[in-house]
């Protein structure tokens, strides 16, 4: 039964993405298009980070935490966010509001990232006889990843896209989108320096997806407010 | 403001939601660890003239079940784990001798008998009462099991740290009276053999040296022999685990010891007494001696009749007070009692004793008890000396899996070679009766400890099962080396030889192969899991569904999708209606 296994956690995994494009107003104005350019977008600027992280990076020979390498990975994580800031504004997309914009970046985004980095894993590990829980638990992370992703498109969308924002927000905006662009090294942090397993890290990562989730819809809806 | 409530309500909503998910999860499976890989024997399987004996298959891929399941539940898709302390033979028997349907059995050896691991061997964590309990007990299963024809795989592993843990698991589950089955969990013991196949023209390695002895000037008769025989493979249960430290490791350890102190006799010329030695080491041993018989036949006529009488060594390691000397000639025979009391002589002076037992020997009978009885046969005096009192059994007392390095007595080995020593040298140089000691200890000649300490080491690890011991094999090259001793020095006219005869063993016996494979060992999750899985994942997405198009259509619209499209005639009513007021 382990085909069934691997389709469990293949619906964990990318079922949230379908079910958030067919569940919001994204299906009804057909913004199939910008998503799928949103994915080809982070395919090329995955592969500009691996050429950049070969180029710079020292393979390590302890698992120990170096910070000048981590603090390295993280200025190269930040060309996610010029990705980002790639799709959202120099793509021409058709006329849809900015509402819908980021939502439909985000999601491609999302899921462009779980397919490169979760199929390939799930697809031989989660067949095999033994159980372990961690392809449920790279589902989960997927899940957190697709929150994340969307928070941090509504946020570039913000900074990049609207001209007007109240002067006393724009920092906090910014500090958001620095944490969330910086999620990855904080999670690689907690799991070498300080020896968390996988289900808390993913635990951690579900909590603050959310928090940031909710953060960055009370800030985008305070933006709203004066143009509305 | 309001339309912020519901959104915060769902958000709080779907986190419980998720939390109550992983609850779920984890209050079905235990958390698990990775695969683990252990190293298992499988039992022998052979067929005597056809009838087939041991185990018949290779391959497993069943749920592990212990001792403790539901009287009356179905094993037939269970493998037991059994290990060996907790064993209860009665049980064993009964599953075996009614036939009734078992997926396999896995035995757990302690690693007292794990001679490929040298802490946990060598530990003393056992009184002698236990280790010798524990060796009755296996002794007992080697035999119910060789002579049983076993239609479903049996290996033998050995108890480590992974291994416990799975089979505590296992038996707390049994316990609990949940049985074993592919819908509960549990896990799965996978083997991937080949299917057993029969060795095809077994080899079976015989290897002679030879001493010459010193021949007067202008005597041309040829000097009489003496031969000192040893057969050197086994036969277990384990193929793969089967080093027979007793049977016959002591007398091949004995056999290299004669071998060295009397060419150290011989290097001298003045000390080179008028015998020739044959030192034999032979293959075939448990298969009625098929071995010596062959190599006795590649002599000629006179060779054969040179030959005084041999002496054959078996399982001379764990005796305390008697050794025996078994014959099939009978003892009023001048030579014999001529034989018996040079050794008892011997024996008294050392400080034991040593009895004669005589068998009669069947030509039509084509078991042969012991390895004299081949020289017999073709009417050459022989003995066997051993510890046994009685003969043994076909495939009996052949290096098992219970003779282990733990229960043989060193000194008794040296006790028999200066027994056998001391014999042979009196007849030689015609000391009969008079008390000459010649190897006596702390002199050049003194049996050598750490020598046999050495040999018996190698012995105790190298399973040596006949058909599975290749022409090249290094031990039997090392065998023909250790006989070629090179202590002493060469002279230019005193020729040894050692030679080294191939032959196949008689088609009475087939052996098959596959002896040993790796086993492992999968913690499963049960259907049932899976099934809950998906029924909270489809809820989870549901769920998920309906808050995205609360939040960001409206609840109309989520309610819109369920009702049908209300009918033309309504709306086209409806809109006339409002048609009707401008």
């Amino acid at each position: 039964m382990t085909l069934f296994h691997f389709f469990n956690c293949a619906i964990l995994t990318f079922g949230p993405h379908a079910v958030y494009y067919s569940a919001t107003p994204l299906s009804e104005y057909d913004t199939l298009g910008t998503s799928v350019k949103a994915a080809l977008v982070y395919l090329g600027t995955a592969l500009v980070k691996l050429v950049c992280l070969a180029t710079f990076l020292k393979v390590s020979e302890n698992d120990s935490f170096d910070p000048y390498q981590e603090l390295l990975h993280a200025l190269i994580g930040f060309i996610d966010v010029a990705g980002l800031y790639f799709a959202l504004t120099q793509l021409t997309h058709r006329n849809i509001s900015q509402n819908h914009k980021f939502q439909a970046v985000g999601l491609g985004w999302a899921f462009a990232d779980s397919v490169l980095h979760r199929l390939a894993p799930l697809w031989v590990g989660s067949r095999g006889l033994e159980f372990t829980w961690d392809y449920i638990l790279q589902g989960l992370e997927a899940n957190a990843n697709l929150v994340f992703s969307i928070s941090l498109a509504a946020l570039g969308s913000l900074m990049w896209l609207r001209k007007n924002k109240p002067k006393t927000l724009i920092p906090i905006i910014y500090a958001c989108a620095g944490i969330v662009a910086t999620m990855p090294s904080i999670t690689s942090y907690l799991r070498r320096e300080l020896g968390w397993h996988f289900p808390k890290v993913v635990g951690f990562e579900l909590f603050t997806s959310l928090m940031m989730a909710f953060i960055s819809l009370q800030l985008f809806s305070a933006c709203q407010r004066p143009s509305s | 403001m309001s339309s912020k409530n519901p959104r915060e309500r769902q958000m709080l909503e779907s986190i419980y939601s998720m939390i109550a998910l992983v609850f779920i999860l984890v209050t079905c499976v235990d958390l698990c660890d990775a695969a683990t890989v252990v190293d298992v024997y499988r039992l022998i399987q052979y067929d005597i003239s056809g009838v087939p004996f041991g185990s018949r298959f290779a391959t497993l891929n069943h749920h592990a079940g212990s001792l403790h399941f539901a009287p009356g539940a179905d094993l037939s898709r269970t493998v037991l784990v059994i290990p060996v302390r907790e064993l209860n033979i009665t049980f064993v028997k009964e599953y075996i001798s009614q036939r009734k349907p078992l997926g396999g059995l896995l035995f757990l050896l302690p690693q007292m008998f794990n001679f490929g691991n040298r802490e946990a061997a060598t530990e003393g964590k056992y009184q002698i009462h236990e280790k010798e309990l524990m060796k009755t007990v296996l002794a007992e299963l080697e035999r119910l099991l060789i002579h049983a024809n076993i239609p479903y795989p049996v290996y033998f592993a050995f108890e480590d740290d992974d291994i416990d843990a799975v089979l505590a698991d296992v038996k707390r589950s049994d316990v609990s009276g949940q049985p074993a089955t592919a819908t509960t969990g549990g896990y799965k013991l996978v083997v991937s053999a080949p299917e057993p196949k029969k060795i095809v023209s077994p080899s079976i390695t015989n290897i002679q040296g030879w001493l010459p002895g010193l021949k007067a000037d202008g005597d041309p008769n040829q000097l009489p022999t003496i031969a000192i025989v040893a057969s050197y493979d086994t036969f277990g249960t384990a193929p793969a685990l089967s080093v027979g430290s007793d049977s016959n490791g002591s007398g091949v350890v004995a056999l290299l010891e004669l071998a060295r102190l009397f060419s150290l006799l011989y290097s001298n010329p003045k000390t080179r007494g008028r015998y020739n030695l044959l030192f034999g080491l032979t293959s075939g041993g448990p298969y009625n001696y098929n071995g010596t018989h062959k190599w006795l036949q590649s002599f000629d006529q006179r060779q054969r009749e040179s030959i005084d009488y041999a002496i054959c060594l078996n399982s001379i390691g764990s005796w305390d007070n008697e050794l025996w000397i078994h014959v099939s000639k009978p003892p009023e025979n001048a030579f014999i009692k001529q034989i018996f009391e040079g050794f008892s002589t011997v024996a008294e002076e050392l400080g034991f004793e040593v009895g004669l037992k005589h068998k009669k020997i069947n030509i039509s009978n084509p078991r042969v008890a012991w390895e004299h009885e081949q020289f017999s046969k073709l009417r050459v005096t022989a003995a066997t000396l051993s510890e046994l009192s009685a003969a043994p059994e076909l495939l009996e007392s052949t290096g098992g899996l219970s003779d282990s390095r733990h229960f043989i007595n060193e000194t008794a080995i040296v006790r028999s070679i200066k027994l056998v020593a001391e014999s042979i040298a009196r007849h030689i140089y015609g000391h009969q009766g008079k008390n000459i000691q010649i190897f006596v200890d702390n002199t050049s000649l003194a049996v050598n400890s750490p020598y046999i300490r050495s040999w018996l080491d190698l012995l105790s690890k190298t399973p040596r099962v006949a058909p599975f011991l290749s022409k090249n094999d290094p031990f039997v090259t090392a065998l023909k080396k250790a006989l070629l001793t090179a202590d002493y020095c060469e002279l230019e006219d005193h020729t040894r030889e050692v030679n080294v005869h191939y032959e196949v063993l008689d088609g009475m016996f087939t052996l098959y192969d596959s002896t040993k494979a790796k086993l492992n060992i999968y913690q499963v999750a049960s259907v049932t899991f899976d099934l809950l899985l998906l029924l909270v994942l489809g809820s989870y997405l549901i769920i998920l569904f309906t808050f995205l198009v609360i939040t960001t259509r409206g609840l109309d619209d989520l309610i819109s999708l369920f009702r049908r499209p209300p009918s033309r005639k309504n709306v086209i009513s409806a809109m006339e209606e409002f048609a009707g007021y401008y």
